[in-house]
């Protein structure tokens, strides 16, 4: 085998996905610096090696009604959380947050998803009414390989994460079907936590697209143990994939795969959720 | 899931009980807690037996593997067993990763994450080989690692990157994560990591065994070596997103070599496969030979693959192949320029480097200040791919006089430039001059 007759394609500015058609397709990546390898033949001069990205996307809810306890909470818990994360990235996996916030105005924390090594929480704050219709059209827009999930090798289908403690306030369900027109929404890994008496688990679970995959907190500890919960167990399920089957009878085909990954989510955040239910009829507004 | 507390007594099967003192780290199984027990530290893997399909079962395999022992001492294998609570979750302990080795994850990423105790910022710090030579030692070690295991009748079950540590320095190897190790053959409801598991386990038609570990062996070799993923190319990209069911075509129904001469549909990507297109191109080509196989032929047919002696043969020859310039290059012979078929000549420096021909096979060793040779190249018996046999060095007493040292425990005998042989006992020496001959016993060599 020599080396003459090897040629490597460069990424086609335009490829034409075939099995998930509705992704669109990538600008072309960076091919800078290529040349330079011909002359580089270190064998231990490598650099790291390609890695799949994981987007985790937390959608919070910043109304007034978050205001004081609630927003102290969850600042605390999203700080103690980032160290988390970091430890479920593996060798091939580059974990990134982006955070956005939804109260009057739908806001971003950062103007881009941040990689989890280099993130720090901005530490949010409460007022206005809740747009969470508006948030769904904007994560819409920027769920994009021309926006958001730009990285030039692949990526892995992003964690959504929701977190409000009220009712909508605008037409969440426009925003929402738009949203569901997104792959990214489609394959996507979804879980939603209901914060407090107001939050409606069933607007919820139209948003993840089943009840497994929301949980509730009523009070503070629980807040903390659920976001947690939550956080980690859809990154290490967004990052990993893919259990085996005991049956080795038949081949699998892609109906036996198909959300897998989702149903393993909702699976384990309520055999997760089972084991917290101690404190489960303290009110969030007491027990301070 | 049953959660240690810090300072929480946890009871051993045989008396006694390990005092729990940190948490270690978590994975999919459980959780690792640092423990103390009989006085001395200790790492307990402790079970979320809930996500175990059949914990029995599980808890007698490892009861066997520690009544076994470990294949050799390159596994941090599992030492005692706990009792089992009333709920049935039990665990076990084993020896501390000792300091000095790497993760393979850090070395594939080529930086470790220290974080600063506190501000919880993360520091990155670089992780690399310090030497080829500790490079080629480290595929060799991992390679007989398994060897070893698959000759005591076991199989790893889910080999993948996050089952080894590494020192860079030198090449050791430690495999952890042992309590999947069972018997070939059997399995308690493991999988394994796409990318690293074999098609068949991939497409659900196969359990883990010691076929699919051999195939998880070859990429573990091709990360290490090509730094890349040797089904990710072209193909695979523009997919975009890789969801469950892409995994299944990708890396099951319809897995592609990158590099497979056959089918050039899944080359590697200019800009997100760099390490694998420069890589490959630096390899010698029995290196190369052996990947196509794996990728190609391998994929479908698990009996073919190559077994782990025929890699640690090759990685032995890659090894002796080695050229450290006195112009601070440090390649393989193959990236060498051949004057003629004894001689190799640095391409940046213009040095030349004679080479040594040995009597059980055709590649020739290169000469240069430092270079070894192992007792497993000198003797056909032995299987020592640690112990130097000889060695390369500049004469103590006579300044610039270049010569072979006899490091082995035999005799050997050795033509010097009167035309005479010469016994050269263990300790001493012999220059390197062009009619050099060597007679290890049964095998020779000569420049």
């Amino acid at each position: 085998m020599s080396n003459e007759n090897i040629n490597e394609p460069v990424v086609n500015a335009t490829p034409t996905p075939d099995a998930l058609d509705s992704f669109e397709p990538a600008s072309a990546p960076d091919t800078a610096g290529a040349s330079a390898l011909d002359f580089d033949d270190d064998p231990l001069s490598a650099t790291g090696v390609s890695r799949k990205s994981l987007v985790i996307f937390f959608l919070i809810d910043t109304s007034g009604s978050m205001k004081g306890k609630k927003m102290g909470e969850l600042n605390t818990v999203m700080e103690e959380l980032i160290p988390e994360i970091r430890r479920v990235g593996e060798a091939d996996t580059e974990v990134k947050v982006a955070v956005l916030t939804f109260s009057t105005e739908v806001r971003w924390m950062y103007s881009t998803p941040i990689a989890i090594e280099d993130f720090e929480w901005a530490r949010l704050r409460a007022s206005g009414v809740t747009s969470m219709g508006a948030a769904f059209k904007e994560l819409s827009a920027r769920m994009s390989r021309n926006s958001y999930l730009n990285s030039p090798s692949l990526s892995f289908a992003p964690v959504i994460f929701l977190m409000t403690d009220g009712y909508p306030s605008d037409d969440y369900r426009e925003g929402l079907k738009e949203l569901q027109s997104n792959s990214w929404y489609k394959f996507g890994l979804k879980a939603a936590l209901g914060i407090g008496e107001e939050a409606n688990d069933d607007v919820l679970a139209e948003f993840t697209g089943s009840k497994d995959t929301v949980v509730h907190a009523y009070s503070g500890s629980q807040l903390a143990q659920m976001i947690k919960i939550i956080a980690v167990t859809s990154a290490q399920i967004g990052s990993k994939s893919m259990t085996l089957s005991d049956d080795t009878s038949h081949e699998l085909g892609e109906e036996d795969v198909f959300s897998a990954k989702q149903k393993l989510l909702g699976q384990q955040i309520q055999e997760l959720v089972s084991n917290q239910v101690e404190d489960n009829d303290v009110p969030f507004d007491t027990g301070w | 899931m049953v959660e240690l507390e810090i300072g929480q007594e946890v009871e051993m099967e045989y008396g006694g009980s390990a005092k729990v003192l940190s948490v270690i780290g978590s994975g999919g199984q459980g959780t690792v807690y640092l423990v103390r027990f009989n006085g001395m530290k200790w790492a307990l893997k402790w079970y979320d037996i809930d996500k175990m399909k059949k914990p029995k079962v599980f808890r007698k395999n490892l009861q066997t593997n520690i009544n076994d022992g470990p294949p050799s001492n390159k596994f941090l294998w599992p030492k005692y067993l706990t009792k089992e609570t009333a709920d049935g979750t039990f665990g076990y302990i084993m020896d501390l990763k000792p300091d000095g080795f790497d993760s393979f994850v850090d070395i594939l990423n080529t930086y470790k994450l220290e974080i600063d105790p506190l501000t919880g910022h993360a520091v990155k710090r670089p992780v690399k080989f310090a030497s080829l030579t500790a490079m080629v030692t480290a595929v060799i070690n991992i390679v007989n690692a398994f060897r070893q295991l698959h000759r005591s009748g076991k199989s790893y079950q889910d080999l993948n990157d996050g089952g080894f540590f590494i020192n860079v320095n030198t090449g050791a190897v430690l495999v952890c994560d042992c309590d999947n190790i069972a018997p070939d053959g059997s399995n308690f409801g493991i999988g394994g990591k796409p990318g690293y598991m074999a098609p068949e386990v991939v497409r659900g038609i196969a359990q883990p065994n010691v076929q699919t570990d051999k195939y998880s062996l070859a990429v573990v070799l091709f990360k290490l070596l090509f730094r890349g993923d040797p089904m990710e190319g072209e193909k695979v990209v523009r997919d975009v997103c890789l969801t469950e069911s892409s995994e299944l075509k990708h890396y099951g129904q319809n897995a592609v070599f990158v590099y497979d001469p056959n089918d050039a549909s899944n080359r590697p990507v200019r800009g997100i496969h760099d390490n694998v297109i420069k890589f490959w191109r630096i390899y010698p080509d029995y290196i190369k030979d052996a990947f196509i196989r794996s990728f190609t032929t391998g994929i479908s047919e698990p009996t073919k693959r190559i077994i782990e002696n025929e890699w640690q043969k090759l990685f032995i020859r890659l090894r002796s192949e080695i050229i450290m310039c006195g112009c601070g290059r440090t390649n393989f012979s193959s990236m060498f320029v051949q004057p003629n078929e004894k001689t190799f000549k640095c391409p940046k420096c213009g040095m030349e480097f004679a080479s040594l021909g040995f009597s059980d096979r055709k590649y020739r060793m290169p000469l240069y200040l430092g270079c070894k040779f192992y007792e497993c190249e000198i003797s056909p018996d032995s299987d020592d791919f640690t112990k130097i046999a000889g060695e390369l060095v500049e004469n103590k007493l006579k300044p610039g006089m270049l010569g072979i040292k006899n490091c082995s425990e035999r005799n050997w005998k050795a033509k010097m430039p009167d035309g005479t042989f010469y016994d050269i006992a263990p300790g001493k020496g012999f220059p390197i001059w062009q009619g050099l001959e060597i007679d290890f016993g049964e095998i020779k060599a000569q420049i």
